[in-house]
């Protein structure tokens, strides 16, 4: 069945100053789409990506995730598809299956571009189609097409498939069988992971969304955007993390490998220990080297940190190598490329996926390695036998097996691979991350760890409180002006603020951005509380304050004074202008123009 | 929160950015403010209040550099741009403001880290610490020098060009010029080959730390290596000269290990530096001289090549991008041992001793110091 819809020749593409979204409304009830502008006061202040969707969702906060009625949000930023360094990224939004929380995930790949040529800042999908569905968009026309897929269909297909008709988005068969950490995967290898987008996809019965678009991006002042490029670059070149020897430009977020053994906060056996004793076999130079490692990136990013092996087959990201590894100690390195691959071909989430199976491991003292995990994540992708429970995720699990202790997850989502004993602004953040257990909502590890822009007491929460609710509000800022966190390991607002106004015309200044970003934030916040959620919710597994980690030479890994974390959390609710309980106040709300 | 304050005013009056304590004021947030004085004043407040920051100095420089930006505001009202390559990169411009009420000091905050107040004062923030907001002040000091040097011997020489806004024609001030001064008293490392890792730490940190006390640098400006063994001994990134103790990081020569990305943003200049010269000991620094004086003959573009009397003067990035130095440095580093990255700072290197590398950095200080005394007829 083929739709046309809207008329995409009133939107001035090239007339950003406007700064009205555009977004396309879709319902696969009924079959039909709209566009419609979002009113320039709504847009300017919430910017685009993971802010706008924020504020869509907000028009329903207490839908549940697999209610037809629950949108599913695709929405780029003002700087994606311009010329700026890593700002090739969008967001994909909705309330979270797994969590309960709102849920959001930054992504790259080539949708984001193809969404800008298309005229399209949001696609906004309700509704529940009779049949599977995928929905191709073309410019400004829509086809709602009935698709033959087969549930079992390894993505790698879909993609195969569908590729001709453009950028691809697109759920696997753990969506389809239930799993609740299940990812929407972006032209084959970008996912956008962790709070079970997936499954509110699949749950419509939409298999996949298609974009392609032929329209150019208008940039307001090419001039300043090539200055504001330039300064980014430079800035880029400076940071040891990015373009450094061994910087992620060079071996991908793999190189975080060596250095968080060395800090001996390396997730182990369950989080039982922060040190992995074999972990040289999955060091990013081993990775590099045996599985002849290439680059590929994102849209107009230099750095390029993803990598794949021989055949063009995707390699895994740290947090995938160390929970695949280290979490489960594993050491067989091919093992934890195949169970990444399989993650990404069934569509799910890593990180859960792999702390789930070491949550079962340790509950029954066994240990999954080699093929027999990867044969653990093929039951887990399947739903059936002990995969039926596996993809529920390691909360529900342990929960059900009577050791709800094994399940190392904030608001039910699995810790990543930054053991908060050893980082405290991290066991923070971790907490008051507004879609669980998530290292990216504030990613402290950057002055923690990598010293950039410069370095905190890492054993420490002084000051931690203040610092984790700024990383938080200028996160929430990156994700929804379409750029990369990886950026600003080196470069900062002040470059971006002068990107958005060459890109857009708009004057806003990088403090503004930050403040857009705290309105972004406590808006999550606050659909959060609606929905149920508050202090008690905001708080470690009890494993981290009872037990240490692994020491090593000169360097103690203790168990997190608890009461030192409750005043560090008191302080925060205090900065962000919560209640005691976490409840964002009425005059914070006010304050930030959300009431 | 109050030990950081003590030490980073301390700091700012041992390197001579302050006169004396009572001239500067630091501020710390977490959810309340921690302050150097008794009194948290309404400015200061009502910044944090709108500014997404932890941390605030506002202090008036020392009377060499309130007398730089006395000079510097007449000829660049509204904004100063400087021109050495570390600030172009880290802090592009800074704002002078016409007025000192809330409103204006917070819209220029909200642009940039650090602004300058209508007495000359200098108002920095950090996002993260306190210490972000001294490295800030310390930079804009930095950056207002070497404008002003810069500046001062263009016009000397006749090579102003106040048209792009670039360098202004500055008339030499007699009372700034009287408060030049050749680095001193020099404090040299000790003269140590090391024998042990140990050793090797210690010879680092030794001579971060006599390298800043003699003047030469800053202390956030430079950073430090020794090869030994089969592993490269480096400092951090983004850490003081002076403090390295526990901010080495062992880097392995065959590239085994990516520890190093916590390492110096010029890690891969040092390694090849080591690698073409086999010197063990680089030392990299911002002598102010050094660098004013290589931006003396006019821009240079990536990969050229030029010479002060027997210095080679290069020109690349920070870092190890396209145009990286690492690009262009080690082949000028075989040649002399020394050289001066254009508009940045100078590397030198020695075969066994860090003594030796810091005594080629002071030598090219000292020669480039008396040549622009010579070049501006002081
Ligand atoms: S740094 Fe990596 S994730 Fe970020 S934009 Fe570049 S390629 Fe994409």
């Amino acid at each position: 069945m083929l739709y046309t819809v809207g008329d995409f020749g009133k939107y001035k593409v090239n007339d950003m100053r406007s700064y009205a979204l555009n977004c396309l409304f879709v319902d696969l009830n009924s079959r039909t789409a709209s566009l419609e502008n979002i009113p320039e006061d709504i847009s300017f202040k919430f910017l685009g990506g993971r802010g706008i969707a924020t504020y869509l969702l907000s028009m329903n906060p207490g839908l549940q995730a697999n209610e037809p009625e629950t949108p599913l949000i695709f929405s780029i930023g003002p700087l994606t598809g311009s010329h700026l360094p890593s700002s090739g990224r969008m967001n994909i939004s909705s309330f979270s299956p797994l969590t309960g929380t709102i849920t959001s995930s930054s992504v790259g790949g080539n949708l984001c571009i193809q969404m800008r040529r298309a005229g399209l800042d949001v696609i906004h999908i309700t509704g529940r189609s009779r049949k599977r569905l995928v929905v191709s968009i073309r410019d400004n026309k829509v086809t709602f097409e009935e698709t033959d897929l087969r549930d079992d269909v390894p993505l790698g297909e879909v993609f195969l498939k569908l590729r001709s008709r453009g950028a691809v988005a697109a759920v696997g068969r753990a969506a389809f069988h239930g799993c609740l950490f299940s990812s929407i995967m972006v032209d084959g290898t970008y996912a956008a992971g962790r709070g079970g987008l997936g499954l509110v996809m699949a749950s419509k019965n939409l298999v996949a969304l298609t974009v392609m678009g032929n329209k150019r991006l208008g940039v307001v002042d090419r001039r300043l955007e090539a200055v504001a490029a330039e300064d980014i670059q430079r800035l880029f070149d400076a940071s040891p993390s990015i373009m450094g020897v061994s910087g992620i430009h060079r071996y991908g977020t793999a190189c975080l490998v060596d250095l968080m053994a060395s800090r001996r906060m390396m997730p182990t056996a369950n989080f039982r220990k922060t040190f992995f004793e074999q972990y040289r076999a999955f060091s990013a130079h081993q990775i590099s080297s045996s599985a002849k490692a290439s680059h590929l990136g994102c849209y107009a990013c230099p750095i390029r940190c993803k990598l794949k092996g021989e055949g063009g087959r995707e390699l895994p990201e740290f947090e995938t190598i160390s929970h695949f590894g280290a979490l489960n100690e594993n050491s067989d390195l091919a093992s934890i490329i195949e169970a990444n691959h399989v993650c990404n071909d069934a569509g799910m989430d890593t990180i859960t996926a792999a702390s789930t199976i070491a949550c079962l491991a340790e509950i029954r003292g066994e240990k999954y390695t080699g093929n027999v995990l990867v044969d653990m994540v093929r039951t887990m992708a399947s739903g059936q036998g002990l995969g039926e429970i596996l993809q529920l995720g390691s909360r529900r699990l342990a929960e059900d097996m009577g050791e709800p202790d094994a399940s190392m997850s904030v608001k039910s989502m699995e810790i990543p691979a930054y053991d908060p004993r050893g980082a405290y602004g991290m066991a923070l953040g971790y907490c008051t991350s507004t879609r669980g257990a998530c290292h990216l909502r504030a990613y402290p590890i950057s002055h923690e760890i990598l010293r950039r822009p410069v370095a905190t007491d890492r054993f420490s929460f002084q000051g931690k409180a203040r610092i984790i609710k700024i990383a938080e509000d200028t996160n929430a800022a990156i994700d929804s002006i379409g750029a990369c966190k990886f950026a600003f390991f080196g470069a900062s607002m002040e470059e971006y603020a002068i990107g958005m106004k060459a890109v857009t015309g708009l004057e806003i200044e990088p403090q503004d951005l930050v403040r857009t970003g705290d309105r972004i934030f406590t808006l999550e916040r606050y659909i959060n509380c609606i929905r149920g959620f508050g202090k008690d919710h905001d708080c470690l597994p009890d494993r981290f304050f009872k037990e240490p980690g692994t020491s090593g030479p000169g360097l103690d890994i203790h168990p997190i004074n608890k009461s030192l974390f409750e005043e560090a959390l008191a302080r925060y609710y205090n900065i962000r202008g919560c209640t005691k309980d976490g409840v964002p106040t009425m005059q914070r709300l006010k304050e930030l123009e959300l009431a | 929160m109050m030990e950081t304050i003590e030490k980073y005013l301390g700091k700012l009056l041992a390197q001579g950015l302050v006169d004396s304590k009572g001239d500067a004021l630091l501020f710390s947030m977490d959810d309340t403010i921690y302050s150097s004085s008794n009194e948290v004043p309404h400015l200061v407040q009502y910044l944090f209040s709108v500014l997404n920051v932890t941390s605030i100095i506002v202090a008036r420089p020392s009377k060499l550099y309130l007398e730089v930006i006395r000079e510097l505001k007449r000829v660049y009202p509204g904004r100063i741009t400087p021109n050495d390559s570390e600030s172009t990169t880290f802090i592009h411009d800074i704002p002078v403001l016409g007025a000192m009420d809330d409103n204006s000091v917070a819209a220029a905050l909200k642009r940039r880290k650090g602004c300058i107040a209508p007495d000359g004062s200098i108002i920095t923030t950090g996002a993260i610490t306190l210490e972000q907001a001294f490295v800030t002040f310390s930079s804009i000091c930095f950056a207002l020098f070497v404008k002003y040097f810069s500046d001062v011997l263009n016009s000397s020489v006749g090579s102003a060009r106040d048209e792009d806004r670039k360098c202004a024609y500055i008339e030499p001030s007699p009372t700034i010029l009287s408060m030049m001064k050749p680095p001193g008293p020099i404090k040299r490392p000790a003269f140590i080959v090391p024998t042990s890792e140990n050793e090797v730490m210690y010879t680092i940190v030794d001579t971060g730390k006599a390298t800043v006390k003699s003047g030469l640098v800053d202390s956030f400006f430079g950073n430090i290596s020794y090869t030994w063994d089969a592993y490269m001994y480096i400092s951090q990134t983004a850490a003081a000269l002076d403090e390295l103790e526990g901010l080495i990081d062992k880097v392995a020569l065959d590239g085994s290990s990516t520890n190093d990305i916590t390492s110096s943003s010029e890690m891969g200049s040092h390694l090849k530096i080591h690698k073409m010269t086999m010197d063990r000991a680089i030392l990299h620094g911002h002598p102010k001289f050094s660098v004013i004086m290589s931006m003396y003959g006019g821009d240079m573009k990536f990969g050229e090549k030029r010479y002060l009397e027997d210095i080679p003067i290069v020109c690349g990035r920070v870092g190890g991008g396209k145009k990286g130095l690492v690009h262009v440095l080690p082949s000028a580093m075989k040649e002399s041992h020394s050289a001066i990255v254009y508009g940045h700072g100078t590397f030198a290197s020695a075969r066994d001793s860090f003594l030796d590398a810091f005594e080629r950095m002071l030598n090219i200080e000292i020669k480039c110091f008396d040549m622009y005394r010579e070049l501006v007829s002081i």
